[in-house]
């Protein structure tokens, strides 16, 4: 997967408490603060998955909120991002068998979709306590190996804050992987 | 990209920040990823607690399928794609997917072949040959 390391700029809050405590203390209460709001918004629809925070470049000027004595940090930062692109090729893991296809997980991105009318070379869904889909050229899939395929569409989910995916392995070079090629 | 439905990875068609912005690929997001851990391990005395799930997901992810695994091999990866002129975005998926084939990889990156960045097929197989020479000596 594409990662990107992008510069954003965001605002956080800090409470009173942390405020009176000495200059490192109140950077470092503004990075833990940060970090939580990264963990909390977890992705956008722009930029994709943010995966971590690699540094704190900027802290601007704070603005006091009276009321509540809370302190607005406006900030910038660089953050490593993943979004799924269309068309893009993705190594993904298999999450689960189902009878109309598999779900695939590639890190973050955990609803991806591939249908069994997408998969090609004639595969064929064995029923079984463990489910695989073997092919007639004896390639399976099964839960937990590992399958390189292409984002045949993507979708974004406001509520989930996550993108599902629909994919595809009908083309060359797409399938699953021996494990010693993960 | 203002219309969504034209972006196609397949055609180079993506956000301007993928074709300017530095694009990182598996086995240099796990370096920066491991680094990071070691960091939330010395500010906090719970450093899970810090990381949020897209982390550790991620860090399990590039963990299992990175094809380079110590940072000076992750260097000459980078440089030798970097001597042809492709674009991060390409760059990367060529990293990760590590194909063996000119066949392969122009199934992996079209635009490789369309943008006329390589001179011709050999040209595409000697960085081939160099890259898995690398792995080949990690």
């Amino acid at each position: 997967m594409v990662f990107l390391e992008a510069q954003l700029s965001w605002t956080v809050l800090i409470p009173p408490e942390s405020l009176f405590a000495e200059g490192l203390k109140l950077q470092q209460a503004i990075v833990l603060r940060l970090l939580e709001e990264v963990s909390c918004r977890k992705a956008s629809k722009e930029l994709g998955y943010f995966v971590a925070v690699t540094s704190l470049e900027s802290v601007g000027e704070g603005q006091l909120q009276e009321l509540t004595g809370n302190v607005i940090f406006p900030i910038t930062f660089r953050c490593v991002t993943f979004k799924p692109l269309k068309g893009e090729v993705l190594v993904g893991a298999i999450r689960k068998v189902l009878r109309h296809g598999i779900m695939l997980a590639a890190g973050p991105l955990e609803g991806v979709f591939l249908s069994a009318k997408a998969m090609g070379d004639g595969y064929e869904y064995l029923p079984r306590d463990e489910p695989v889909f073997l092919s007639e050229k004896l390639s399976r899939l099964e839960s937990g190996g590992a399958v390189r395929f292409k984002v045949l569409g993507l979708k974004w989910m406001e509520e989930d804050r996550e993108f599902q995916v629909l994919a595809t392995m009908a083309a060359d070079f797409l399938g699953p992987l021996i494990s010693d090629d993960d | 990209m203002s219309a969504e439905e034209e972006e196609n990875a397949a055609e180079l068609k993506i956000g301007e920040e993928f074709l300017k912005a530095k694009c990182l690929m598996n086995c240099e997001v796990s370096l920066i990823l491991d680094k990071k851990y070691e960091q939330l391990q010395n500010m906090s005395d719970d450093p899970l607690s810090q990381t949020s799930q897209v982390f550790e997901k991620s860090l399990q992810y590039v963990k299992r399928f990175s094809r380079y695994k110590n940072s000076e091999t992750v260097k000459q990866v980078r440089e030798v794609l970097s001597r042809n002129r492709l674009a991060e975005f390409e760059l990367c998926v060529l990293g990760n997917l590590c194909p063996e084939t000119v066949e392969e990889a122009i199934a992996m990156v079209p635009t490789i072949k369309s943008k006329g960045r390589f001179q011709d097929d050999d040209a595409i197989d000697k960085m081939l040959r160099d890259l898995s020479l690398i792995k080949k000596f990690e």
